[in-house]
């Protein structure tokens, strides 16, 4: 809770920024009353909740920029564009039609991107996913002498004059592997195969 | 045609007289017998002493002369180079990927060995990304990359991350790469190398050691194994995927190509001796990338700098270089390459190239990716990696000999030399050196009250295992894994030697016999030497002057090339001889020889 708050209080900063008035560029939150300040009270300190949600104090249509309107950003070239394609893995547009409309939707994501890496972050570790990340979760999650019995049992010490650490091997293949349950063929899976291996074909177009 | 240097050459060189395509030498018109006799390749002129070469000698002779003249080469070809590498200087740095020795893989349960080889049975359902699949950290992959770690002398660091490096290749099904980009689990090593591991004196400055820093370790999957069938066919083995991997990098601290190959050889061998990586380069389980820059001597380069070394020239990556002379011979033709182009007032373009055995020069593979393509970004599946003290200050407490510390130790307790100490400890993954020790030390024991040398012991046993036992199972093409002769045989073979109760000629026969004999039963040494009647019965002086006297009248030639000719290396050949006629077991080298050079000198 601790965090949106300090992001929208950061939106909130933003929009009286020097950027907005040099520029003539709109902040997307712009449209009416700031969040986190000018919520009417009344003479007891409550809040006129009905009165507060009459009206949407944002919409999703400001991440997108207007029509006409001019953004900041430089525009992507359509070299950079293939790039990208190749870097994801898609496929390249097939005439310059489907080429412009794939530039313009690119062009209106990074407006809404911008807007996000407007915001100020400084000191604010990135959420990575959400995990125990208090004292104690993290001494659950070390891994020290207890956690590594097992690994440790797996190990002999060879040799009385000059002692070494060597792993204990495993002789058995499949049938060690079908107590485990996973005892499956992966080439079930595949779309093209030859004997125990999968094909792909590596030309140009594949 | 060429002008002939001599218009008339002498008559009495027969060579002359041949007819060659470059003579246009002039002789004096000859008679008609003479020129009969010159077309029946005979001459008039009297032959030449020529002396019968013993064959020995003759090739003596030859290997002489071809080392002097690749003394006379090998300076020219150093005056060649050397200027070029006056003004231009190197520098290198090294990534190493090694395979770690685990029983699982990195972060599924799919096994990394056994199923005979059959491709495609070693994969669990996040190794072929099944959708829906989860990456599970697998926690006995931690135990070999700490050893590495703490070996070679890097920082564990309590808490690392997983990031995923995104690329989409055939090899890689799940479309990025689990590795550790942001936090590395090791950080800030070193390696420390002398002459002995091969780095020239002109990197060592004077000094007995160089120590190369390294950036840091860290762990992250292998890629499938795919086999190209042309012209565009590629065949996937899964088996390989997500195998773990460290990946060690160094700093840009080396300034010669034999100082990086020494460096690869180095880490191999650490990583070895502590049970980290046990497959060798020659397997593929050790690949190496190296990154080539050079500066102008006395400049800063480009003003590169790479992880807090600065100066620096712009760099190439040279990629899969899998053996220590490729990664040797890879540096030579880059950094040659570079001098070229920079002395051509061109410039180095920042490339990954690649290079293939037998080339002269490197390929470019590709241009160098910006790293923002592969689009770091933490691993959401995974939590972070910590690492409790406790475990790594066991595992340093309990951390194996290095290789370093071993070949020192055996030269110092068992005064073996270096050259013999290494080779010991790199053999049979240190079982002789387990085989010398246990036999050093019941040898000492069974020496009995007489005040025996460690140092002294160690030798004459270091020599037997390491030369004649080799040599016997080079001979017999045994393994030293199938050998049957143990510790105590050996033991009591070179006791019986030291006491002087067989000859060493006697000791070997033993050996030899011991090692053909089957597991059980085994007769002991005693037993051999008795039933053989092979113990020494010192001959007496004079049944030693009766033998060489009899040899001596039989082959005057040699006595006459001793007493007269003084070569003194033919007395050998006169204790070879009488030690093959004596009776086994009775003449001794030593005295032989004593004798013999008496008699000889008269």
């Amino acid at each position: 809770m601790q965090r949106y708050s300090v992001l929208l209080r950061a939106f909130a900063a933003q929009t009286s920024s020097p950027v907005q008035q040099a520029s003539g560029y709109r902040r997307a939150f712009a449209t009416g009353a700031r969040l986190g300040d000018e919520v009417q009270r009344d003479s007891d300190g409550h809040i006129d909740v009905e009165k507060l949600l009459s009206e949407p104090a944002w919409s999703v249509g400001s991440l997108i920029p207007a029509e006409g309107q001019q953004t900041e950003s430089p525009a992507i070239s359509s070299r950079q564009l293939h790039h990208l394609l190749r870097l994801s893995a898609l496929p390249l547009p097939k005439d310059a039609q489907e080429e412009a409309m794939m530039l313009k939707t690119l062009s209106s994501q990074l407006h809404f991107v911008k807007d996000i890496q407007q915001v100020d972050t400084t000191g604010v570790e990135p959420l990575r996913s959400l995990r125990d990340e208090t004292a104690e979760g993290e001494k659950e999650a070390e891994l020290g002498m207890a956690a590594m019995k097992g690994a440790l049992e797996q190990e002999d010490v060879r040799g009385k004059y000059h002692r070494r650490i060597r792993r204990r091997r495993r002789s058995g293949g499949m049938e060690e592997k079908a107590q485990e349950g996973e005892h499956w063929d992966p080439l079930s899976t595949a779309g093209k195969k030859v004997g125990r291996f999968f094909v792909v074909e590596g030309g140009k177009d594949g | 045609m060429k002008t002939p240097t001599a218009r008339i050459a002498p008559l009495h060189l027969s060579r002359t007289l041949h007819s060659s395509f470059h003579a246009n030498l002039r002789v004096p018109r000859a008679s008609v017998v003479s020129k009969w006799l010159r077309s029946r390749n005979l001459t008039t002129a009297p032959a030449l002493a020529q002396e019968a070469v013993p064959l020995r000698k003759h090739l003596k002779d030859e290997a002489k002369r071809k080392k002097a003249e690749a003394k006379i080469n090998g300076v020219a070809k150093k005056l060649k180079t050397d200027p070029r590498l006056e003004k231009w200087e190197l520098a290198v740095g090294i990534e190493i990927h090694a395979e770690l020795n685990t029983e699982c893989k990195l972060f599924s349960s799919g096994p990394t060995e056994g199923s005979d080889g059959v491709a495609n049975s070693r994969v669990a359902f996040f190794d072929a990304a099944l959708p829906g699949t989860q990456p599970q950290f697998q926690v006995a992959t931690l135990l070999p990359a700490l050893r590495a770690a703490i070996a070679l002398g890097c920082e564990v660091q309590r808490k690392s991350g997983w990031d995923r490096k995104h690329y989409f290749h055939w090899d890689q099904p799940n479309g990025y790469q689990i590795t550790q980009y942001y936090e590395p689990f090791a950080k800030n090593g070193t390696l420390t190398l002398s002459a002995s591991d091969g780095v020239p004196t002109s990197d060592l400055n004077g000094a007995d050691s160089i120590g190369i820093g390294i950036k840091q370790i860290q762990m992250e999957q292998d890629t499938a194994k795919t086999t190209h069938h042309p012209p565009s066919t590629y065949h996937i083995d899964l088996n390989r995927a997500g195998h773990p991997l460290i990946e060690v990098i160094t700093l840009p601290h080396i300034h010669s190509p034999q100082t990086a190959a020494a460096v690869v050889r180095k880490i191999q061998a650490i990583l070895r001796s502590v049970d980290a990586c046990v497959t060798g380069m020659e397997l593929g389980g050790l690949r190496a990338d190296v990154n080539v820059s050079i500066r102008e001597r006395g400049t800063e380069g480009t003003g590169s700098s790479y992880s807090g070394v600065s100066g620096l020239g712009q760099r190439t990556e040279i990629k899969n270089l899998s053996s220590f002379k490729a990664v040797e011979d890879a540096i030579v033709a880059e950094r040659d390459r570079q001098i070229a182009v920079l002395e051509a007032e061109g410039v180095i373009e920042g490339e990954t190239r690649g290079w293939t055995l037998g080339a002269t020069e490197t390929t470019r593979l590709r241009g160098k990716e910006g790293e923002v393509d592969y689009r770091y970004m933490p691993d959401a599946d995974l939590p972070p990696l910590v690492v409790g003290s406790d475990l790594v200050d066991h595992l340093r407490v309990t951390m194996p000999e290095l290789p370093d510390e071993t070949v020192d130790r055996v030269e110092r307790q068992y005064g073996v030399t270096l050259k013999d100490a290494k080779t010991m400890v790199d053999l049979d993954d240190g079982d002789r050196l387990e085989f010398l020790e246990e036999t050093v030390e019941l040898v000492l024991r069974r020496s009995g009250d007489q005040a025996t040398d460690q140092l002294r012991v160690g030798k004459l046993v270091g020599n037997w295992i390491l030369h004649e036992l080799g040599g016997l199972l080079a001979t017999t093409e045994t393994s030293w894994a199938t050998m049957t002769i143990t510790p105590v045989e050996v033991a009591d073979v070179l006791v019986n030697l030291q006491n002087k109760q067989i000859t060493a000629r006697v000791a070997k026969q033993l050996l030899s016999t011991l090692n053909d004999t089957s597991t059980s039963p085994r007769p002991s040494v005693d037993h051999l030497i008795d039933e053989g009647n092979l113990r020494l019965r010192p001959l007496s002086d004079e049944g030693y002057e009766v033998l060489a006297m009899q040899i001596m009248d039989e082959s005057p030639d040699m006595v006459a090339a001793v007493r007269e000719k003084g070569q003194k290396g033919k007395i050998m050949w006169f204790v070879g001889q009488m030690v093959r006629r004596g009776e086994e077991g009775t003449v001794e080298p030593e005295n032989a020889r004593e004798v013999l050079e008496r008699l000889l000198s008269d």
